[in-house]
């Protein structure tokens, strides 16, 4: 009889075991064992009370400087609708990378994702599994029309406009001034020539300082672009060279090479091969090394570590805070320190599955809408950029002193161009990005390396 | 008496049943009254369609989640796989290419030298140690519980947490160590992490980790150590260490064999901690073990199709290494 019952039990674990495998669809989708013409009363009736789960993939989150703004949008547009945001967003991330366009490779795409427009979106928009603006319009033509359209990214697959933009971003120098105080080195301006730079970085290292914070064996990245860029110019900054032997070509290898004299001067962390970038931005905000070269996300990074709670705003040490600034990369040969990197890297896209889901068209439409309305972007743009028609006035009594400071770098910028690694992505970025330690040891001479990249680059195509 | 009267009952049911398939219970035909228990034992053995109903689930979650996935990574890395999640379909210029890379790639070569030696690391600085450990515990009177307790703790700590706090240890400026290293005097700081020392701080906290385990493993060893063999020896004038030599060491002979078995097919799947304090094999790819480099390949520079072939290299070094640790720390029969 024990066994009997013993039985019993495992066969009943198993069955519920499989249902709960398969209960996902019912829980989240709800459309499965519908037919059409519940689904069309359905959907009028969550338009009206709500009651719609979406599941919605951002950046927003962890460290990032509009988590907190993402999170109380959300639920206030919960509130407003009756309807239910799955948020599963995470810190933008290689690994992040992966698994977006594996979800959408194994059919596990969210409703609603904020993502890169570059060649990370490539795949995903190359099999159709998400919806263009100008097809949203057609059903819903509001959709995104606070948004001036030519400043909307267009994708490299079709040149057709699939993601919402909200914040624009930038890349710039920022700047520790007390230890720039302690070296006897003046603030840069919009005239910062490399020569000086070289000077001051010399000056700073005498005085006992690390001139520049950058973990060149962890994130390159903004080195890496910048000096590229210091040799290329805006017109052709985002044409991929051939190889090595033609103009831009050289002119990568060139930015290289740059880099590399940064590291022999000893002018990088001495640990700059073996330290995160964690560890080298806790340099700089703690008074050990004085540049910075990062984007406009880092600002609230900076903030929060003036802070003596990171998450509460009202512990900002703003005596410390009035130490940073930011100011232009030094600029070499045609570029002009002013004209800095950046723009419309990512936005909100509608995926097919929402789309094709009436239940859940109109919300994952209603969402996006709320989340680029001309009240949101502001708040997330911050000091950077929109694509707004109409841009409000900004009100500075609301920002702290960093981020009035990015204003007025901003204010200074004669141009915005956007990344060349966006386009550059994959295995080819493999032999200047994690071989940059190769690269500035003399390891690898920094040509083979570019040669390299290029070469996969070129055979992907 | 009753109990053979059993014995016999099931015997003979059992050849009744075997013969007469169709025939319901409720008496046989030898007369004996049939009971309850004697005839469902009879049902257990003899009926094996629900064992077989019980393990197909377990079964099909196998072929699904292991075996098909292991062929099919096979299939893939002669294949060029774009995307995780998607098939290959189209075959590799050479098809073999990949194992051409895999031969000519002086990171595979790194991560292989460094994965054996994580492997004598083990063998010596897991087990070595955790016998040490069990042998000193077990010789003290009071407090063994304790030490068992406390030995056996890190492996109940997630090996990414473990990665965490060795990287606040070990780390450069305002590090732990170095913290402890500028109190004592040494001028400068010393960069953990960098290519001489990377090895050294990678292996430590593993090593550390698996300790306990060994160690609760072996100590159960001694505890089966029947205490009048060393009464024995100790009346026959053997000191100490003679007795450990002579009989402890010998008599955990097979308690040692699967340590060791266990700490080289673990060695070879260690991914997490290296993986938490040594991103991309920092600093200059010196630290990739094979799963790490397998990890990167795949996540990082997503070469799928290379990182599926050092996965079926990963696993014909798990096979050849477990095999030849088989041959070499054989079991003996006592």
């Amino acid at each position: 009889m024990k066994k009997k019952i013993i039985a019993m039990i495992l066969a009943c674990t198993m069955v519920f075991s499989l249902a709960a495998c398969g209960n996902k669809e019912q829980n989240t989708g709800g459309s499965s064992t519908k037919t059409e013409g519940e689904k069309e009363a359905d959907k009028g009736a969550e338009e009206e009370t709500g009651g719609v789960e979406l599941e919605v993939v951002t950046t927003f989150a962890g460290n990032d400087g509009n988590a907190q703004n993402y999170k109380q949008w959300y639920q206030e547009w919960e509130k407003t609708t009756g309807n239910k945001v799955i948020d599963m967003s995470s810190t933008s991330s290689d690994t992040f990378k992966t698994r977006v366009v594996t979800d959408f490779e194994t059919g596990s795409e969210p409703d609603v994702l904020f993502f890169f427009n570059g060649a990370d979106a490539n795949s995903f928009i190359e099999a159709g599994k998400v919806i263009s603006i100008e097809e949203i319009r057609a059903e819903y033509p509001d959709y995104a029309s606070n948004m001036d359209d030519g400043r909307i990214p267009v994708s490299l697959v079709d040149q057709k406009a699939y993601a919402v933009p909200v914040n624009g971003i930038w890349e710039a120098l920022f700047v520790n001034t007390e230890i720039l105080e302690a070296a006897g080195v003046a603030m840069p301006g919009a005239d910062y020539t490399w020569e000086q730079f070289l000077a001051d970085c010399q000056k700073i290292k005498d005085a006992g300082y690390t001139p520049i914070a950058a973990a060149l064996g962890h994130i390159p990245h903004y080195w890496w672009e910048f000096a590229i860029f210091n040799h290329t110019s805006p017109e052709n900054h985002l044409t991929i060279p051939e190889s090595v032997t033609d103009e831009i070509g050289q002119e990568w290898v060139e930015g290289m090479e740059d880099i590399k004299e940064l590291y022999e001067a000893g002018y990088f962390p001495e640990n700059t091969l073996s330290a995160t970038d964690d560890e080298t931005f806790a340099m700089f905000t703690e008074g050990k090394a004085a540049f910075l070269l990062d984007g406009s996300w880092k600002v609230n990074g900076i903030v929060s570590a003036c802070q003596s709670d990171p998450d509460d705003i009202t512990t900002l040490d703003t005596e410390k805070l009035a130490k940073f600034d930011v100011t232009y990369v030094p600029a070499k040969e045609a570029r002009k320190a002013t004209d800095l990197l950046g723009g419309l890297t990512s936005g909100y896209y509608i995926t097919k599955k929402a789309w094709d889901d009436p239940a859940k068209r109109a919300a994952a439409v209603d969402f996006v809408s709320f989340m680029t309305s001309n009240e949101a972007v502001p708040v997330f743009a911050q000091h950077g950029s929109s694509a707004l028609n109409n841009v409000p006035e900004v009100d500075e009594s609301a920002f702290n002193e960093l981020q009035i400071k990015s204003l007025e770098m901003m204010a200074g910028c004669t141009s915005i161009t956007g990344v060349v690694q966006d386009l550059f992505q994959g295995e080819a970025r493999v032999p200047t990005f994690d071989g940059m330690p190769e690269i500035v040891t003399g390891a690898v001479n920094a040509a083979d390396a570019v040669q390299e990249g290029l070469d996969i680059y070129w055979s992907a195509q | 008496m009753q109990r053979m009267q059993y014995r016999k009952v099931w015997i003979f049911t059992g050849a009744h049943n075997k013969n007469c398939k169709n025939e319901n219970a409720g008496g046989d035909a030898s007369g004996i009254p049939e009971k309850e228990g004697v005839h469902m034992g009879a049902n257990i053995y003899k009926n094996k369609k629900p064992l077989l109903l019980f393990l197909l689930p377990a079964f099909a979650f196998m072929i699904v989640y292991l075996y098909y996935p292991f062929f099919k990574n096979i299939f893939d890395s002669f294949m060029q796989v774009k995307e995780l999640g998607i098939s290959g379909e189209v075959w590799n210029d050479p098809w073999y290419s990949n194992y051409v890379k895999l031969v000519q790639d002086k990171n595979i070569w790194t991560s292989l030298k460094n994965t054996v030696i994580m492997t004598l690391v083990t063998i010596v600085g897991q087990v070595g140690i955790a016998l040490v450990l069990a042998l000193m515990v077990d010789n003290i009177r009071r407090g063994a519980k304790i030490f068992r307790t406390m030995y056996f703790f890190p492996i109940v700590v997630s090996a990414t947490a473990l990665g965490l706090l060795f990287n606040l240890i070990f780390l450069y400026d305002k590090g732990m160590l170095n913290q402890i290293l500028s109190a004592l005097g040494k001028e400068g700081l010393t960069d953990w992490k960098e290519e001489k020392l990377a090895l050294f701080t990678m292996m430590l906290p593993v090593m550390w980790q698996y300790v306990g385990f060994y160690f609760v493993i072996i100590v159960t060893g001694l505890n089966n150590i029947s205490e009048e063999l060393y009464e024995a020896a100790a009346i026959d004038g053997a000191t100490k260490l003679k007795r450990i030599r002579y009989l402890t060491v010998p008599l955990l002979h097979n308690v040692l064999c699967t340590c060791v078995v266990l700490a080289v097919t673990g060695a070879l799947k260690v991914f997490d901690l290296p993986w938490t304090m040594f991103p991309k094999g920092m600093p200059l790819k010196s630290t990739f073990l094979t799963g790490t480099y397998m990890y990167y390949q795949t996540m990082i520079v997503k070469d799928i199709d290379y990182g599926a072939a050092i996965a079926v290299m990963i696993v014909i070094l798990g096979v050849i290494l477990s095999k030849a640790v088989n041959t070499i720390f054989k079991e003996k029969d006592y």
